[in-house]
């Protein structure tokens, strides 16, 4: 079995996974073709070989999490119809990106496949996890990605997704020189009956009618995508006023909270003079809750060079923290460390400028946190010898109090020990050969594509 | 260090994706365009798509004329945009080779440091495979060139790098992305037009190199302008929809607004 997906729509995911601030999702479009390979060999004239040949054409992004299951992973059919309307026939998969996690599909994302495969009647959907892990100083990313196909057994379940491109230019294949030939046959021939293909300027006929096609194309591309930006810039300010609709709305019922206070406060004096302490908490938490629904625009990262670390956001906010309620305090909570980590998420900072940088306002719903517990915990083992390589390092690692450790301590060590690594460690981020573990460029010369 | 970090807005992190994504037999290549703040953090807001003159393997530069032509470019971009924006790093792609920059690369970035000390360089690394697990891995890094003592070899610094969401994707960004499949005619009839110019090649030979260019051409409609057509088209029915649901929203909005008033 064989996948492709285009460049185009491949960026397009990465492009709105790097917008969102917590996992991302969406359906994947295009179709499933049989494709028949006829071989030959010494003992069969021929033998037919059908591939199955899954085609991405393009992604549906979902606008959040939870948009068409509920936190028991129980899909709502009719939210599903509604995201999806007539392109549901078109559904062919789905997708996930996750930050820090392992390539493995999570207890929930089994539980939605297996619905999902059901409600939508393709027995074959396959499910396309991306997952996104970053140095401890955000100098380098890596965005790692695994077609599965979990209906199938469960030693086949892996496809390689493939990215068709351009390939070779071969600008090498123009001829700067005839074969020489002193026949005067074959010089007379052919120019007598090569003359059809030049017209009368001596240019090659095809040369200006595939310009022609290159160029009536072109200006199509033109013309669809001044319409894009326009749309674009439609979508953008309607967001805004969306945005500014919901803060003046919060604001609004700030206010009404306070007055409503002031209310309470000027009726209980008269009759508690000391319940003003215990008032406080709890507008401190009101307060906090509706900061954490407001919506920003999209959060920006500060300009300290790096974002704000975790571990700094704890200190300022640590009496706000812990008087809010549950919810609104997990949705500051890190992703557990799925990576190399069997099951245990550790609430340890994140020093992954990503994660934090962006949208630490929650600015998205806080409803994303319930299912953060769950990833990497499905089923805690790792079928990766590269993930048990990493788990293996994690171990030395948990000691460490540094708070931009924990979680991709493994490629900390990779990156400062980077010329000593065994083969195998040094993998995720090179290409596994010996010569490609030196940063400096050696592997340069090894490499061939 | 004269850079702190680097902002990448995520449309522009978008273009350089495709431009890394559309060729996997050689290096793509582009400059930054945006703005150094006075914290030192590089805001880069756009990328300009180069065509590159030295094809040969790892000759990842940028011609003075090249870098002349950007700068106009960033100027006009300047005027579109309202802010200062000028030419403030280069990119480039890796495919099948790991992410780090090589020791030709690191040279090439300290020329560049060497009339602005606050050039950064990005390289982004694909079409990476990993047979066992079937992984696929697409990577991105950020660096500088710094030389211990003088006289010794330049070596790699690492320069955080953050995506900075952005919902919508700019104007600018969108003119890069589509330039890509002109760049790509331009490159071909260029080196048509010099190998039409040799007059000593028979009949059979000329229509054998028209057939190479009618070839090239027909590749990278298929391969480029095709899929490019189609995502815009797709992006725009998104667009469509999200206008529809954010009206559905906004009127919703008004309403709760109104009920508190």
């Amino acid at each position: 079995m064989a996948a492709s997906i285009s460049g185009y729509t491949f960026s397009s995911v990465c492009y709105h996974s790097a917008n969102s601030n917590s996992d991302h999702e969406g359906f994947l479009l295009g179709e499933v073709r049989q494709e028949e390979t006829v071989s030959i060999s010494d003992t069969q004239i021929s033998t037919a070989e059908l591939i199955q040949v899954v085609e991405i054409h393009n992604h549906d992004p979902c606008a959040q999490l939870f948009s068409f299951y509920d936190y028991a992973g129980k899909i709502n059919e009719e939210s599903l119809n509604s995201i999806l309307k007539d392109r549901r026939k078109n559904v062919i998969g789905w997708y996930r990106f996750r930050r820090n996690t392992q390539q493995q599909m999570s207890f929930r994302e089994q539980i939605i496949h297996k619905q999902l495969t059901q409600l939508l009647g393709v027995p074959d959907l396959v499910f396309l996890l991306f997952s996104f892990i970053s140095t401890a100083n955000s100098s380098t990313h890596a965005l790692e990605y695994v077609l599965f196909r979990p209906n199938r057994s469960r030693y086949n379940q892996r496809i390689t997704l493939t990215i068709p491109n351009l390939g070779n230019t071969s600008q090498q294949e123009y001829k700067v020189s005839s074969v020489p030939n002193t026949s005067l046959n074959y010089t007379q021939v052919i120019k007598e009956h090569g003359a059809e293909f030049f017209d009368k300027d001596g240019v090659m006929k095809d040369i200006r009618t595939i310009f022609q096609v290159y160029s009536a194309l072109q200006d199509k591309v033109q013309a669809v995508c001044g319409e894009v930006e326009q749309s674009e810039r439609v979508r953008e300010k309607i967001q805004e006023d969306v945005n500014k609709l919901k803060q003046q709305i919060a604001l609004r019922k700030r206010k009404t909270a306070e007055e409503e206070r002031k209310l309470r406060e000027s009726e209980n004096a008269d009759s508690h003079p000391t319940s003003e302490e215990n008032t406080d908490p709890s507008e401190a938490s009101s307060q906090s809750r509706i900061n954490f629904h407001t919506p920003p625009a999209p959060e920006r990262p500060s300009t300290s060079p790096n974002p704000p670390s975790y571990a700094d956001l704890l200190t300022q906010d640590d009496s706000l923290l812990s008087s809010s309620s549950p919810p609104t305090s997990a949705a500051l909570l890190p992703r557990p460390q799925a990576v190399g980590s069997p099951g245990h998420p550790t609430p340890g900072p994140l020093g992954i400028g990503l994660g934090l940088g962006l949208g630490l306002g929650a600015s998205s719903n806080p409803v994303t946190t319930p299912s953060s517990p769950y990833l990497g915990n499905g089923d805690g083992s790792s079928s990766d010898s590269l993930d048990r390589q990493a788990a293996g390092q994690e171990d030395d690692e948990e000691d460490d109090d540094d708070e931009e450790d924990e979680d991709s301590s493994e490629y900390e060590n990779l990156l400062s020990e980077a010329p000593h690594l065994p083969l195998v460690s040094a993998s995720v981020l090179a290409q596994g050969r010996p010569a490609a573990l030196s940063p400096d460029g050696d592997a340069r010369g090894s490499q061939t594509t | 260090m004269a850079v702190s970090a680097v902002h990448l807005e995520s449309d522009a992190f978008l273009v350089c994706m495709n431009h890394a994504l559309s060729t996997e037999k050689e290096e793509v290549m582009g400059l930054c365009i945006g703005e150094v703040e006075v914290t030192r953090i590089v805001h880069i807001y756009s990328v300009i798509i180069l065509r590159r003159s030295d094809k040969r393997k790892d000759r990842v530069e940028i011609s003075p004329e090249q870098l002349s032509a950007a700068s106009t470019e960033a100027e006009r971009l300047a005027d579109i945009t309202g802010r200062p924006m000028r030419v403030v790093g280069w990119y480039h792609s890796h495919p099948h080779i790991t992410v780090w920059p090589s020791h030709v690369d690191v040279r090439t970035q300290a020329m560049y440091q060497m009339l602005d000390q606050c050039f950064v360089g990005l390289i982004f690394s694909c079409f990476i495979e990993d047979k066992n697990t079937k992984t696929g891995r697409v990577l991105y890094t950020c660096f500088q060139s710094v030389q211990a003592q003088k006289g010794s070899e330049y070596e790699r610094v690492e320069i955080p790098i953050h995506v900075v969401p952005r919902e919508a994707i700019g104007k600018v960004c969108l003119e890069s992305a589509v330039e890509l499949p002109r760049i790509l005619c331009q490159e071909e009839q260029d080196t048509y037009r010099k190998i039409h110019s040799l007059a000593h090649l028979d009949p059979v030979t000329k229509i054998h190199n028209g057939s190479v260019f009618t070839k090239n051409l027909c590749s990278q409609m298929s391969a480029v302008s095709g899929p490019l057509l189609q995502w815009l088209e797709d992006r725009q029915e998104q667009n469509k929809q999200s206008i529809v649901e954010l009206q559905r929203e906004k009127e919703r909005l008004l309403q709760e607004l109104a009920a508190l008033e």
